[in-house]
């Protein structure tokens, strides 16, 4: 089920109106209708591939208790060691099994040993990559000593597959939202008011800006053949818009939806576009992914607390890591080791430990979106030899773009309402329209955010970009 | 609670005004824009009065010449091509509409492969007639069936949804500078097509859009209106006859079917095209021309 779907519209409004039907002290049966509420929203897609998520959220339950269960170190490590084998061998299987045998069949092609491996033909499942880090970083905390074993399974099982969250991040964790579901959640007014703005945001920023960005930067990369250097250059510079608008907006809807049932989920999204610096751009980018990464991979490499060039290898392989998550394919690999390149030359140059302000911070601040924007173009190409295209035809193949002028008009105005929003946040201007003290205000701001997306959105029920991943 | 309640009154009550209000204002916009599409529309639903239309997509739009074709033939004629109009269902909403108030004497459908094989999304752009929504029985039919019936019913502003930022900027910026009844030149590409390539072999038939294709043709005999087929030049290897389904129904209704890309007219001239689906002014006169003339035979032989 999409968040975007006339279904979610109707499904949304029953979850709350039976939780709250439910008293409040009654959370384990709370628990159970937000279990059954989730798993419903998950087999929407594919009702067969609630099984994997069983799966992995069975695994993980049954290793916490394992390592709860062991004094000794040895039997620890051996129950963590089986939740990561077992729950990346599943993501192994269905993301990245058929890149690496078709990888492997080229590379041995190339050699004369041509051989024929067996192809695995399920589609990847809707937010596997997401609820699998979720459950496996609930294992290392447990392993760690950082969160307490959770022995309700219900309960546990609502936090692997909370629905908000569920498919697209953020990717939570378990001491801050297992403890949640252990509270009493009262109806509270402003806490649901607040949600409902966070949520109209996020449609704004997915039906409005993202999905009228894709109409154009979709047509230029899946037919890159077909356009000239001015639509490489314009696709390139609305592709950022695009991912910043589905995923930053999936995450507003997700944070506003948990937040109306009375949970909170971290912050995903802050304003990464306003980074002087690529080490910046990551910790104002998905959020709850890089801080994943920096305490499940990078810190376990050694993180810093190691000599100069093994702490560029460990932030090179973090990032590279980090890129094959998004997805199996070498564009994505390119994309995450550009950027931990990127990164181990701002270390090296000692970019992005002071702060800037007037020329210099608007010098470091375009040369970070450019960056940016270029490392996108890898990451949205359908294939490397596109993206080589793209990259060098917005030099060689000069031309004007050919764009529909009015998708630009309801482009550009989304794009001043979102940039007004974002500089009054970021510089703290006060503006505050959507959480203003005057609750006219406040439901005027609801009612035109509404009209605006019904009237300029793009409400064909498109998929979120990151569901793929 | 009763804050809530309050809330959502004060948003649903909200939104329904400003909904009827923004509905009223936006058909103000969509009357009075030059964008592509809506004048044609506007003028097809309530002001077309030509003895000949041309109906169908951006194929049918840039390739028809009305003065040339009228000169040749005697008749006034309208190019009623809407640009992007895709398929059969959005042939069949025009055609509603323009029966509800003007019986023309011909109608020359520019069919494509679109108008009965499978599509994703068949029911795309049927969103561009949505302004006009309650207002013709029939047309409103295929809103029905795409599920979109309710959701216009609803809300007023939502029938806008498809070309409010179209029909904005078309207040400003005219696109229907030196048309000719409908017809807006292109103007001469830089490049033109290099290589007769290949057109994508076609999906599967689909029956619904075949229903509707029937159906199109029963409301045109029904109305005695002669309709006839037509498939304008395309700059595309003809491997096989892409419209030997659509023939076979011509055939069955006695319908005229010219077809000039499977007769690889132009194939010869790749400076007469702006792409390869469709050709520039130049090449649309010519094609005009060619056509008009044949039109003009099959018209003495069926009076004779």
């Amino acid at each position: 089920m999409l968040f975007n779907s006339i279904s979610f519209l109707l499904f949304f409004p029953i979850v709350c109106l039976v939780c709250f039907c439910i008293p409040a002290s009654q959370i384990r049966i709370r628990n159970l209708w937000l279990l059954a509420c989730s798993y419903y929203f998950y087999m929407n897609w594919e009702p067969a591939y609630a099984l994997l998520l069983l799966t992995s959220t069975v695994v993980t339950y049954l290793a916490a208790l394992g390592i709860g269960h062991y004094r000794e170190k040895a039997g620890r490590k051996a129950c963590l060691v089986a939740s990561l084998v077992l729950n990346l061998a599943i993501l192994f299987l269905f993301k990245y099994y058929n890149f690496l045998a078709s990888n492997i069949e080229a590379l041995l092609g190339a050699t004369g040993l041509g051989i024929d491996l067996p192809e695995f033909g399920l589609l990847l499942p809707v937010g596997i990559s997401f609820y699998i880090f979720q459950a496996l970083g609930y294992s290392i905390d447990v392993y760690r000593g950082t969160t307490q074993v959770e022995r309700h399974f219900p309960t546990y099982a609502l936090f692997v597959s909370f629905f908000p969250q569920l498919v697209a991040g953020p990717i939570e964790r378990s001491n801050n939202l297992l403890p949640q579901f252990k509270q009493q959640h009262r109806f509270d007014y402003d806490s649901a008011m607040a949600g409902v703005r966070l949520m109209v945001w996020g449609y704004f920023m997915k039906l409005v800006l993202a999905d009228r960005c894709g109409i154009f930067v979709d047509a230029v990369f899946n037919n890159v053949s077909q356009h000239n250097g001015g639509s490489y250059l314009v696709a390139s510079l609305l592709f950022p818009f695009q991912i910043y608008g589905d995923f930053a907006g999936y995450s507003l809807i997700a944070i506003g939806v948990a937040r109306v049932l009375g949970f909170r989920l971290m912050e995903n999204f802050r304003r990464p576009y306003f980074a002087c610096s690529i080490g910046e751009f990551w910790h104002r980018w998905h959020i709850s992914l890089s801080t994943w990464f920096r305490d499940y991979v990078y810190i376990p490499l050694g993180g810093n607390r190691v000599g100069r060039m093994r702490n560029y290898f460990n932030l090179f392989v973090t990032f590279v890591v980090s890129g094959i998550w998004h997805g199996a394919n070498w564009t994505f690999f390119c994309w995450g080791s550009l950027h931990g390149l990127l990164l181990c030359i701002e270390k090296a140059l000692g970019i992005g430990k002071q702060k800037y302000s007037g020329w210099r911070k608007f010098c470091h601040w375009a040369v970070t979106f450019v960056l940016v924007c270029l490392a996108w173009i890898l990451f949205r190409a359908n294939s490397l030899s596109d993206a080589v295209t793209v990259a060098t035809g917005i030099f060689t193949k000069p031309g004007m773009p050919k764009p529909e002028y009015a998708n630009f008009i309801a482009i550009a105005l989304a794009m001043t309402i979102l940039l007004a929003k974002e500089l009054s946040d970021e510089y703290q201007w006060g503006i505050r329209v959507a959480e203003s003290r005057h609750w006219l205000v406040r439901h005027i701001y609801l009612v035109m955010m509404i009209v605006y997306i019904i009237l300029f959105g793009v409400l064909g029920g498109d998929q979120f970009i990151y569901f793929q991943f | 609670m009763k804050k809530l309640l309050a809330s959502a009154l004060f948003v649903l009550i909200g939104l329904f005004i400003v909904d009827r209000l923004g509905g009223m204002v936006m058909w103000w916009v969509n009357q009075h824009t030059y964008d592509v599409s809506g004048p044609k529309i506007k003028y097809l639903v309530g002001e077309v009065h030509e003895d000949v239309v041309m109906m169908g997509t951006s194929r049918c739009d840039v390739h028809y010449v009305p003065s040339i074709i009228r000169d040749a033939l005697g008749m006034s004629v309208y190019n009623g091509g809407i640009n992007a109009s895709d398929n059969i269902y959005a042939h069949y909403i025009m055609l509603n509409h323009i029966l509800a108030r003007h019986v023309p004497k011909i109608i020359c459908l520019e069919v494509m492969t679109n108008d009965f094989t499978e599509q994703e999304d068949p029911f795309n752009t049927i969103s561009f007639f949505a302004p006009y929504f309650g207002k013709n029985e029939g047309a409103d039919s295929v809103f029905r069936l795409a599920g979109k019936y309710w959701i216009y019913r609803i809300s007023h502003l939502y029938r806008y949804n498809a070309k409010a930022t179209s029909n904005i900027a078309g207040l400003v910026i005219n696109r229907h500078k030196g048309g000719d009844n409908g017809y807006i030149p292109v103007p001469k590409p830089a490049h033109f097509p290099k290589a007769l390539k290949h057109s994508p072999t076609p999906q599967a038939t689909d029956s619904l859009k075949i229903e509707y294709v029937n159906r199109f043709v029963s409301l045109c005999k029904k109305k005695g209106v002669k309709l006839i087929f037509t498939v304008a030049p395309e700059y595309t290897k003809v491997d096989s006859d892409h419209y030997d389904v659509l023939k076979g129904i011509a055939k069955q209704y006695g319908i005229p079917f010219m077809d000039y890309h499977t007769a690889g007219l132009y194939h010869d001239h790749p400076e007469y095209f702006k792409d390869c689906l469709h050709l520039w002014d130049k090449g649309a006169r010519l094609y005009s021309s060619v056509f008009a003339h044949d039109l003009k035979k099959i018209l003495e032989e069926e009076t004779n």
